[in-house]
């Protein structure tokens, strides 16, 4: 199946998207698609073309994805408030045919020079444009399960960001399974928050196609305000919001009536770990609780989440139904029932490796479709996945694997520590040792003492380092290795 | 050397080893220990007198399982071979050590051990188990299977690292003898709890408690540590695993999906094998 065609048999007049006050029903969506289409193919879009999109949450987005897709062509979401350095990098490592542009376009197009591909303004596609007599609109064009149909950036927090290849099948199938979920479900009936970024994967395919693969309607947030949030899930009494932790933190605290949430009926949060203080102020404030999940770009992205059963506060919940997992020592042995290892994944969700990178991609991919995650996790007895760490952020002592996240929780206990981030050094003796850097108060010989009453020797920062502020990303995720 | 607590012989009728073949074979077997080797016992005093206790030695010889026992001021019970029993050398003397016969064949054997080794801890006795489960063959220490962690979070029981050092040299491996007259040193660390390692109902626990675990027996023991199982093959010293290439990596079993099954979704639960209780204090 071509993924463009999720939005082509829901009623015409039911309303797909609401952004600000314009509400955009499927009937006018699938027109634009259309118009988008055919412009894309003046252009020369075809199969296999690639098409990037620089877009934030707005309608343009949408549109030119589903056109680019339409076209059997490849789209390349890149977020449109990207710095030009970063933006020339993303662009030349996916090298596009054109650039479709939202709003961005208006500071990018002194630059198209240095972008390297014609642009194309999806702001000025209406439905007049196919009217105007460019000739027929070109049809979906037919793609097979394992065509591909996006590329995503794999920014992460990892140093070498790597392109995700993933098929029309890949995402399909995780649509799929979030809509035959039998307890919460999905329907045309249901409103979901779009506010996470759609050049994410989880933004882009567990919110917007997911919910357009149903015909329901997604109200666009096109930049983060929590208290807008608030207001845009009541006046719309949205039934979906799905958020990374630093938003339901600012939800927590934002000023708005105890019944601003009263109307959602799942609410999810991943990208990063949900702090469990943030779980219980949403919680005790508003009276929903957030079910974790947990995912990568390669996964497309659903590996375990919290819907549909009990949500457990400090898991990212439990396998998705048709999703293999297993916990594996480094040699690949599965580990035994209850002790933590790396989290080992197949799912037909799983990507078809990184562009024009088959070392990359063979490192983490297995010729029967495993892919190794790279993530430390431990199944609890009641099948909920707990995450503990990234596999290269574990710093190995005398030979003992020192977690930085229980380093970093202790001191984090400490009154006067703000934040705290734990990587390893190298150290003649015992190979490597801990450092920490944290930002606070603490002196150094306080910290020791500290530390020293509550974990074992050789988890004892060797080192303390006092910053200001500590690397953070946007999801919330910490970034170590600028402390490296 | 402390002084050494006066040993009680715990009265346990609900346990194997009660009768009195048992009692006074056992107090020969201290006797013998005593008498025929130079035993050096430091910690003594972190074994708990009463109540519920997990001893954690390091594994390196057939005797560790004769040598543990007999320094204890208390009785300790252990799991072992079902088979054990069923010979004339060993029917006595196993129970007199504190061996409980648990039959280990058949996909329930482990959560059978599991319950015993509980029942064990939760009538407020002591409880031995190697972490490490099986004896070390390099002389190393290796990581530590996560059994005695998983007693100690669900019966709040403290783990007592226990290092000794000697025990090969009295008995190498695939002897059936032990040399007389051999020093040993059988050191206690202090107790660990589970709770000292954050929520003990969190899965994460066990790995952190069993890794603690095992630093401070490398410390009483002076062992080398070396991240890979007893009788796995070992990694380079001092390299991060890199990740193997597909070829290399073994087929990953399928896991039995299911919506909201009742039944763990992975590294299948009746797979514990000797997990959790790991390879049990008499054995050869």
């Amino acid at each position: 199946m071509n993924l463009a065609s999720i939005i082509e048999l829901h009623d015409a007049n039911s309303i797909a998207l609401i952004d600000g006050d314009d509400k955009i029903s499927y009937g006018e969506l699938r027109d634009r698609v259309a118009s988008a289409r055919t412009r894309l193919h003046q252009e020369g879009i075809g199969p296999d073309s690639r098409v990037a999109i620089i877009a934030g949450n707005e309608p343009a987005f949408v549109v030119g994805a589903l056109a680019t897709l339409g076209l059997g062509a490849v789209a390349v979401p890149i977020q449109g408030t990207s710095p030009m350095p970063e933006l020339v990098r993303k662009l030349k490592a996916v090298s596009p045919d054109v650039i479709a542009v939202g709003d961005a376009g208006d500071w990018l197009a002194p630059h198209q020079a240095e972008l390297g591909a014609p642009f194309v303004d999806l702001t000025t596609i209406d439905r007049s444009t196919s009217a105007s007599g460019d000739g027929p609109v070109p049809p979906i064009a037919h793609r097979d399960d394992d065509d591909l149909a996006f590329l995503m950036l794999t920014s992460g927090v990892s140093s070498d960001a790597k392109v995700a290849m993933l098929s029309h099948h890949n995402l399909a199938w995780i649509q799929d399974s979030i809509i035959d979920e039998p307890i919460v479900g999905l329907s045309a009936a249901d409103l979901s928050l779009g506010v996470l970024p759609f050049s994410h994967i989880f933004g882009l395919n567990v919110v917007l196609l997911t919910s357009l693969r149903v015909g329901a309607t997604i109200v666009l947030q096109r930049r983060f305000d929590a208290h807008f949030s608030l207001e845009l899930i009541h006046r719309w009494q949205i039934t979906f919001v799905s958020g990374a932790p630093p938003m339901w933190q600012r939800w927590a605290v934002a000023d708005a009536p105890d019944n601003a949430l009263s109307s959602i009926r799942n609410a999810a949060s991943g990208a990063a770990a949900l702090p469990r203080d943030i779980f219980d102020a949403i919680r005790d404030r508003f009276g929903v609780e957030i079910g974790e999940g947990y995912g990568l770009t390669e996964t497309s992205p659903i590996v375990t989440w919290s819907r549909g059963v009990e949500v457990k506060p400090g898991s990212v919940g439990r396998r998705l139904e048709g999703v293999d997992v297993v916990i594996v020592d480094p040699d690949g042995t599965p580990v035994e029932q209850g002790d933590t290892g790396e989290i080992v994944v197949r799912s037909p969700g799983v990507f078809k490796g990184y562009l024009d990178a088959p070392e990359a991609t063979a490192a983490v991919l297995t010729d029967d479709g495993w892919f190794w995650t790279g993530d430390i996790g431990v199944f609890d007895d009641a099948g909920y996945l707990h995450l503990v760490d990234r596999i290269k952020d574990i710093v190995i002592v005398s030979g003992f694997n020192v977690y930085p996240s229980e380093v970093e929780t202790i001191l984090m206990e400490h009154p006067a520590v703000r934040g705290a981030v734990v990587v390893g050094a190298p150290h003649g003796e015992t190979g490597e040792t801990v450092v920490a850097h944290v930002s606070g108060d603490a002196t150094a010989e306080e910290l020791d003492a500290f530390v020293r009453a509550r974990l074992s020797r050789y988890k004892c920062p060797t080192e303390y380092r006092f910053v200001d502020e500590l690397p953070v990303a946007p999801t919330g995720k910490l970034i170590r290795r600028e402390l490296r | 050397m402390t002084e050494q607590p006066t040993f009680r012989f715990e009265a346990a009728p609900e346990l194997p080893g009660a009768d009195r073949i048992s009692k006074y074979g056992f107090g020969a077997i201290r006797k013998l220990v005593d008498r025929l080797w130079d035993v050096t016992v430091e910690g003594i005093e972190n074994i708990p007198l009463e109540g519920p206790g997990i001893i954690a030695p390091n594994h390196l010889s057939f005797c560790d399982s004769v040598f543990v026992p007999a320094v204890l001021p208390r009785r300790v019970w252990a799991i072992g071979k079902g088979e054990y029993m069923d010979s004339w050398k060993t029917k006595h003397l196993f129970p007199a050590l504190g061996m409980i016969p648990v039959d280990r064949s058949g996909g329930d054997a482990a959560q059978a051990a599991l319950d015993t080794a509980a029942s064990v801890l939760e009538g407020g006795h002591l409880f031995m188990i190697y972490p490490e489960g099986t004896r070390s063959r390099s002389g190393n220490l290796h990581k530590g299977r996560t059994g005695a962690a998983r007693l100690a979070a669900r019966c709040d029981a403290p783990i007592i690292p226990v290092g000794h050092v000697g025990t090969l040299e009295i008995q190498p491996p695939d002897s059936v003898t032990m040399k007389i007259h051999k020093p040993a040193t059988i050191r206690f660390g202090e107790p660990m709890r589970a709770e000292d390692f954050g929520d003990p109902t969190d899965p994460r626990v066990l790995r952190l408690l069993t890794d603690a675990v095992m630093f401070e027996i490398a410390r009483l023991s002076g062992q080398k540590y070396v991240n890979t199982y007893a009788g796995a093959p070992e990694q380079v010293e001092g390299t991060k695993p890199s990740v193997p290439t597909p070829g290399s990596r073994p087929l990953v079993p399928t896991i039995p999906s299911g919506r909201i099954d009742p039944a763990p979704t992975t590294n299948g639960g009746s797979e514990m094998a000797h997990a959790a209780v790991s390879e049990l204090a008499v054995r050869t």
